[in-house]
């Protein structure tokens, strides 16, 4: 009698149990249960280990084809590039502020958090979803919420944490949405995730002029990402579609099939 | 009872081949959602305990190490693989065109799902997308798919025989 209704009870049991995880998961974001945690713990190194042997092999092949040398100081000149082109952008809003706001405020010193250095262990570049798992943890003061960052710009910020490794939501992901400013019409809207390089920067007035090229940066609003941090560059905007607001096109400033290290950072006050 | 020990590190090890080797084979663009391929073949060769625990484990690590929203490949798992369950007494599973088609239309129904529930949860738009990263991984997925058929029936055989004995 038991046998013969088994496959029944077990597909009822099984679909029961994982729109349970569903429903809890869309209910509560963000709280990753000790089973996802041990997950975390189990399959991170496995993946390290592996991505490294890659990594390796690859390194190897490039080493090879380029010559001993010319790689290493080729990878060191595109850090420092990148570095200088952070201080720049920096620099360029900082001189924009000051500029508009010299009369009405005082000049403070600007907010520099401390920051959590990361190696990305995991990067699947294929998934639907886009997220990258770092060798940094809740013991080391990594925290659902920080914003990720790396010299080219904002990589996206953490999701989940164990205790030695977190996951990182992508800014290219359909779920991110960052509160975004157009750096030199100063054009409000909020960036969403394209599932690719390609993001698109939303509820901007068709009364804003934004033009190519223009860089987008966080507008510090919403409070999860501080004010200033390269997001990308303004690729396409027009105003052809019908409605309140124009099409804009942002690409990122970081590559994140290339992705190394980042920088988590503390920007919460304890 | 040494398929169930198996199956985790099974599992695992699976799903974290699929992001790092066969992501970077594919240079990162298409994904090769052996899992899923591994599920239908477990909805048309196993029984229900067996298959419905491979489909809702392997879900739930890909969920765990890539999802934004746990529970969305377990679930998306557990239905195509009992849909392939229920189709499996009523058509016959072996023939290489079936297997291609029905795999390409599983990938599909998975991305279709996903993509629902995006839509119905934060009303994001994501049609595009769905062309753009399903399509392709469908193709690849009806593709390969006769070919993992054939070495995941050596390696049910080679763990049958480890069970035997």
């Amino acid at each position: 009698m038991f046998k013969k209704y088994l496959a029944v009870i077990v597909a009822f049991i099984l679909i029961a149990v994982s729109l349970v995880i569903l429903s809890q998961s869309l209910r509560r974001p963000g709280n990753p249960g000790v089973v996802k945690k041990l997950v975390f713990e189990v399959t991170a190194p496995v993946e390290r280990v592996i991505n490294s042997g890659v990594g390796s092999v690859s390194g190897a092949w490039k080493q090879y084809l380029f010559l001993v040398g010319l790689e290493e100081e080729n990878r060191e000149l595109r850090k420092k590039i990148a570095v200088l082109q952070g201080e720049v952008n920096y620099y360029r809003e900082m001189s924009l502020e000051g500029s508009r706001l010299k009369k009405v405020l005082a000049l403070e010193d600007s907010t520099i958090y401390p920051a959590i250095a990361a190696r990305v262990v995991g990067n699947e570049g294929s998934s639907t979803f886009r997220t990258i798992m770092i060798n940094k943890g809740s013991t080391d003061g990594v925290k659902e919420g920080l914003p990720v960052i790396s010299p080219e710009g904002v990589v996206g910020r953490v999701i989940e944490t164990s205790w030695n490794y977190s996951k990182i939501l992508l800014v290219t992901d359909y779920n991110s949405n960052i509160d975004a400013l157009v750096q030199g019409s100063r054009a409000q809207g909020i960036l969403q995730g394209g599932g690719h390089r390609l993001l698109r920067l939303k509820y901007v007035q068709r009364t804003e002029e934004v033009k190519a090229d223009e860089a987008v940066i966080t507008s510090g609003l919403g409070g999860a990402f501080p004010k200033g941090l390269m997001l990308g560059t303004v690729v396409r905007a027009d105003k052809k579609d019908p409605g309140l607001f124009q099409t804009i096109e942002v690409v990122t400033s970081v590559d994140f099939s290339k992705i190394e290290e980042v920088l988590v950072l503390q920007t919460e006050k304890d | 009872m040494a398929y169930y020990i198996a199956l985790p590190f099974f599992t695992i090890l699976l799903v974290v081949l699929q992001r790092t080797l066969l992501d970077l084979l594919f240079g990162g663009r298409i994904g090769v959602e052996v899992s899923l391929i591994l599920v239908i073949y477990a909805g048309f060769h196993l029984d229900m305990v067996r298959g419905g625990v491979l489909a809702f484990l392997t879900g739930f690590l890909l969920d765990c190490v890539s999802g934004t929203i746990t529970g969305l490949y377990t679930f998306a798992y557990v239905l195509i693989f009992l849909l392939s369950y229920l189709l499996s007494p009523r058509i016959y599973g072996e023939r290489m065109l079936f297997i291609m088609g029905y795999a390409f239309l599983c990938v599909l129904l998975e991305g279709l799902f996903i993509f629902t529930v995006y839509w119905s949860v934060y009303g994001t738009d994501v049609s595009q997308g769905l062309l753009r990263t399903y399509l392709p991984q469908a193709l690849v997925a009806g593709v390969l798919s006769p070919a993992l058929f054939t070495l995941f029936n050596r390696l049910e055989a080679t763990v049958h025989a480890g069970e035997a004995r």
